[in-house]
């Protein structure tokens, strides 16, 4: 118990002195942190974020930024031991399902309370409102959306041949799609279709897209209850469970998707944007890789949902506040996001930029399975976390119901959706 | 207690030799609890004092930020846990991962320390020396390297049973066979270690003994069954205690990279179960009543029968005591 | 601790028994299965370092050996992490964590296999059930006691909780049950203390549990994951199983660089695992004692 009265002590002080404002500028040296899961992956996206870092820190010669590589699944868990421990962290990528939690539960800092309104305006000029949606909670802006992807539908050019499909003629919709697969059944040895949709790992966020675009929802407006169990979500699981059942869906965790589709044993994969660099490398030489749009169901429009992180950050001093929002601001500028999108492959939540020659026009017109993504940005919902302390204890389980109602064995999709729902409704704040 | 640090020293070898006077009989009941100090601390300090900790918190709900209000929440965070659909099927896997790995695990390690011992020792050598091979590779590679090999599309291992006539087996992914799947890596990845624990007791068994034995014509088999496994049963039963008492938490690795604990739930054990929804977001209440269960649930229901029979076996080992 | 009379009890069936199979017969099946499971146990990690040697666009193929051999997998695994900082910092940290939990191991294994006391089979049991609190249980508050200590991002802290393992005390006790009581006893008339007897009886004459004992003690140091994790900030004071996991991401896992690193992660271990069989070949062989 003492461990935790001594830090309750720090935290204490440390959380009253964040209610003052923040000054104009940072006029003395300051060190922050920052934790980033691009840094803990080895691949393009520790090096475009080590060199985003450094001219950051070219142009602020007063502050030192300490990128800290953490996995994204253990960045949460980083940044609670650290608030525990009274040394909160600067600033923090937050996956968006977590977003919510942190804001509500551990003393984020709100951008509104920190920085003048007008200041504010100028940097969300230019910003797509829907990706500035997603990092409020609430009505007051916690976090920055800063690498940030949408669903996309990747598939095989080969394959598509080899089923005597058309691979200018992508499926647009999950009838389409159910056609397509049922050729490559026919025709090939190929897995038909994998989904990120499911997988414990994947959380809610593709699902909720998939929801959203058959009329349905995860839950109401005002987050208090759950309603994927509506007859609009009864549909959209059963679409899926027509396709698991007859053998056009394989189950599997991400990492077999997602090996399955770099090395051409899968016709169709959607899943987030950002795996295609991972894609493109393994279909290097083998097969041709392809993306189109997300799928819609017959009748409805349909409504990416997107995965992805924003900045948030946890400062309690003002001078660190003050250098936090400064690096924030950088990394959502015009050029943080050149970067970001050129470098890693997510998308510039600054359209403009895709067709100024001074930043992304060059790098579009050479990449063209970027564009379905940019397509979709104006369509998308924006993704919101669950509430409450039981946040992610409701996702998995909401997860695992829908996963036994399209994998499992029982046809009553209906019945198990709503005993779910009627059980996680109570965990529900 | 706190004239540890000296008492040790005084036990010190060099010094010790001089020092020829009786100890006292205050002394003397002293001295076993001060051998056991250090690591007595450690696990105090390291285990049980959290462990502790993480018992009176499995009652209450709170965000672990000092400044909030620990709510008191009764036994709602042991209700969530128990009503999870996954926490019964989660408990009959555990079982399954024992049963398939105390086999895996100390069986066919028995084995093999048993038939190399009379080997040759150049052969000998040279297949423990394989056999621990596994062992030194990271679990997660591991996991990763054994679904290569065993992908039903293009995995080494279905390529070979096409070739023999068989159609391909879905090791990975068919929800009746993956946990086989896993509890094998587990297993494949422990019979190394085993082996060497196992080889390493055996071979310190008097050897005079099985001369004797062989003189008087016994066969190799009868040795093994009348001296060795007698003569090995503590260690064997070491092993086993740790298979029960640990194996769901190997097996965490394998899960994790392999299945996630699908497909539906097929391969979750109550070890995977409980991190996933205890420890993803840290919440305090889950994660100390899942902390709590396990400890307790696990501890109680599987591992008392053996600790116990463990203890007894061992006790009526004993062969030295002074006063 | 079989005496003359236990021995001789089964020498009377042994006499009666025939021989059910020709002579050899055993050796030979058994010799088939041992080349079998020696198989199953390499060929995954042979086809670790043949993964690691194969070059980005051929990771997925799947025959036995690839005609291109390339070395830009190690090449990519050591420029882009400190990769060498990494292994010298596993080393250091395995390093000091084997003797120590060995000397722990021994003073308690000490305790219980010589003397009967109270509470021993308390203490005994709630040593063997530390088994059964996982890591992620005792996470937080370790943390936040390391913290209190100012020990983040140092590498003593990755070796504290390691003072002492269950394992150590477990086998070495067991071990030390099993050493002949009239030795000691003959000791014991001479007049030596039980740290002489500890120190310049048994633990010399241990070598042959205290070899293995050190190589799984340091293998499972070195395999640590959740702890170091938790506990360091930069690269430069990371350890190689942090690095191994950076090529593994939301993003896609670079398999060639991962098996790289892997191959250099388990080399060391490798080295480490036939210097010390040696030791415990050589304690086989000239164990006066048994």
């Amino acid at each position: 118990m003492k461990t935790i009265l001594i830090a309750s002590t720090i935290a204490l002080s440390a959380t009253m002195a964040g209610a003052q404002t923040i000054p104009q500028e940072v006029t003395e040296p300051v060190t922050i942190t920052f934790y980033n899961y691009n840094l803990s992956s080895a691949g393009g996206g520790a090096d475009a974020t080590r060199k985003m870092i450094a001219e950051f820190e070219a142009l602020n010669p007063l502050i030192k930024v300490e990128g800290v590589p953490v996995p994204a699944q253990d960045i949460t868990a980083h940044v609670q031991a650290d608030i525990v421990a009274g040394q909160p962290v600067d600033v923090a990528q937050i996956t968006f399902p977590n977003l919510g939690y942190l804001a509500e539960n551990f003393g984020a800092k709100a951008l509104e309370d920190m920085i003048a309104p007008a200041e504010l305006e100028a940097h969300f000029e230019g910003m797509v409102p829907n990706g500035l949606e997603l990092g409020r909670i609430a009505g007051k802006a916690y976090g920055l959306a800063y690498t940030f992807s949408t669903p996309v539908l990747f598939y095989n050019a080969d394959i598509f041949r080899e089923a005597g499909l058309d691979p200018e003629q992508p499926p647009r919709t999950w009838s389409e799609l159910r056609t397509a697969a049922e050729a490559v059944a026919e025709k090939t040895d190929h897995l038909p279709l994998a989904t990120g949709i499911y997988g414990p790992t994947a959380l809610d966020w593709l699902m909720l897209g998939s929801l959203n675009s058959a009329g349905g929802s995860v839950m109401n407006d005002d987050r208090t209850e759950l309603t994927f169990a509506d007859p609009q979500g009864v549909m959209a699981i059963e679409t899926m469970r027509d396709l698991a059942q007859n053998e056009l869906m394989g189950n599997m965790s991400i990492m077999a998707q997602m090996e399955g589709m770099a090395s051409g044993n899968t016709a169709m994969y959607l899943q987030s944007s950002a795996v295609q660099g991972y894609l493109v490398v393994g279909a290097k030489d083998n097969f041709e890789p392809r993306t189109a749009a997300m799928p819609a169901f017959d009748g409805y429009p349909v409504k990416p949902s997107n995965s992805g992180a924003a900045l948030m950050t946890f400062s309690t001093d003002p001078a660190k506040q003050r250098a936090s929002w400064e690096l924030m601001k950088y990394l959502t500028s015009k050029r943080g996001y050149t970067v970001i999108t050129s470098e890693i492959g997510y998308l510039p939540l600054r359209p403009e930029i895709v067709n100024d020659p001074e930043y992304l026009a060059d790098w579009a017109a050479a990449n063209p399975l970027l564009q379905p993504n940019l397509e979709q940005l104006s369509d998308m919902t924006p993704y919101r976390p669950l509430p409450g302390p039981n946040y992610l204890q409701i996702v998995i389980s909401m997860m695992d119901a829908m996963e036994m109602a399209t994998f499992g064995d029982d046809d009553d999709v209906a019945g198990q959706l709503s005993s779910a729902q009627e059980r996680l409704q109570r965990m529900m704040p | 207690m706190s004239d540890a640090p000296s008492r040790v020293h005084v036990s010190w070898p060099g010094q010790a030799r001089r020092r020829n006077t009786p100890l006292r009989r205050g002394d003397r009941a002293l001295r076993p609890y001060l051998y056991l100090l250090p690591a007595v601390a450690c696990f105090v300090i390291w285990v049980y004092q959290p462990l502790f900790e993480a018992f009176m918190l499995s009652f209450r709900q709170w965000n672990m930020l000092p400044v909030s209000p620990k709510h008191w929440v009764g036994l709602d965070n042991y209700c969530n846990i128990l009503e999870l659909p996954k926490f019964w099927q989660a408990l009959s896997n555990t079982w399954y991962y024992l049963l398939g790995l105390i086999p895996l695990a100390v069986g066919l390690p028995l084995v093999i320390a048993l038939f190399t011992q009379d080997l040759p020792p150049r052969l000998r050598n040279l297949y423990r020396g394989l056999i621990f091979v596994p062992m030194i590779i990271p679990p997660v590679v591991a996991a990763a390297v054994w679904r290569w090999l065993l992908d039903p599309g293009h995995g080494i291992i279905n390529l070979g049973l096409q070739k023999l006539g068989s159609s391909p087996v879905d090791f990975p992914y068919d929800p009746d066979i993956t946990l086989w799947t896993i509890t094998f890596i587990t297993g494949w990845k422990l019979v190394g270690f085993a082996t060497l624990i196992l080889s390493a007791a055996d071979a310190a068994i008097d050897t005079s003994q099985i001369e004797a034995a062989r003189l008087d014509g016994a066969s190799k088999w009868e040795i093994i069954r009348d001296i060795r496994l007698p003569l090995l049963s503590p260690t064997l039963m070491l092993l086993i205690l740790m298979v029960v008492l640990l194996g769901a938490q190997w097996s965490f690795a394998y899960i994790h990279v392999l299945t996630e604990g699908g497909p539906l739930g097929s391969t979750t054990n109550i070890y995977y179960l409980l991190w996933q929804f205890g420890f993803g977001s840290l919440s305090v209440g889950w994660s100390s009543a899942s902390a709590v269960t396990l400890f307790v649930g696990v501890g109680v229901g599987v591992g008392f029968g053996l600790l116990a029979a463990a203890l007894f076996a061992l006790k009526s080992k004993v062969t030295f005591h002074d006063d | 601790m079989t005496t003359d009379a236990a021995l001789r009890a089964p020498l009377h069936r042994w006499r009666r028994r025939a021989r059910l199979l020709p002579k050899g017969w055993d050796n030979a099946v058994g010799q088939v299965l041992m080349m079998i499971v020696s198989l199953i146990c390499v060929f995954p990690v042979y086809w670790m370092i043949v993964t690691s040697l194969r070059p980005e666009n051929e990771i997925f193929s799947s025959a036995l050996w690839s005609d291109a051999v390339s070395l830009d997998n190690y090449a990519y695994a050591l420029g882009t992490m400190p990769m060498v900082r990494m292994l010298v910092n596993t080393f250091t940290v395995s390093l000091v964590v084997t003797p120590v939990q060995l000397l722990t191991g021994i003073l308690a294994g000490y305790a219980f296999a010589r003397w009967r006391f109270r509470g021993a089979g308390f203490l005994f049991g709630a040593i063997a059930l530390t088994w059964l609190v996982p890591l992620q249980v005792v996470m937080i508050p370790n943390y936040l006691l390391v913290a209190r200590m100012g020990m983040i991002d140092s590498l003593g802290a990755l070796i504290l909780p390691h003072v002492a393992s269950a394992f150590a005390i477990m086998l070495l006790a067991q071990a030390m049950r099993s050493f002949p009581s009239e030795v000691i006893e003959a000791a014991r008339m001479d007049g030596a203390t039980h740290a002489h007897i500890l120190w310049q009886l048994i633990v010399p004459n241990l070598r042959g549990t205290l070899a293995p004992l050190a190589i799984l003690i340091f293998i499972t140091t070195w395999n640590e994951y959740f702890w170091p994790l938790l506990l360091t900030r930069s690269p430069e004071n990371s350890v190689v199983q942090i690095g191994l996991q950076m090529f593994i991401t939301a993003e896609g896992t670079q398999w060639g660089p991962l098996m790289a690193a892997s191959t250099m992660a388990s080399l060391p271990i490798l080295l480490i695992y036939l210097v010390l069989q040696r030791q415990v070949i050589a304690s086989f062989m000239k164990s006066g004692l048994r």
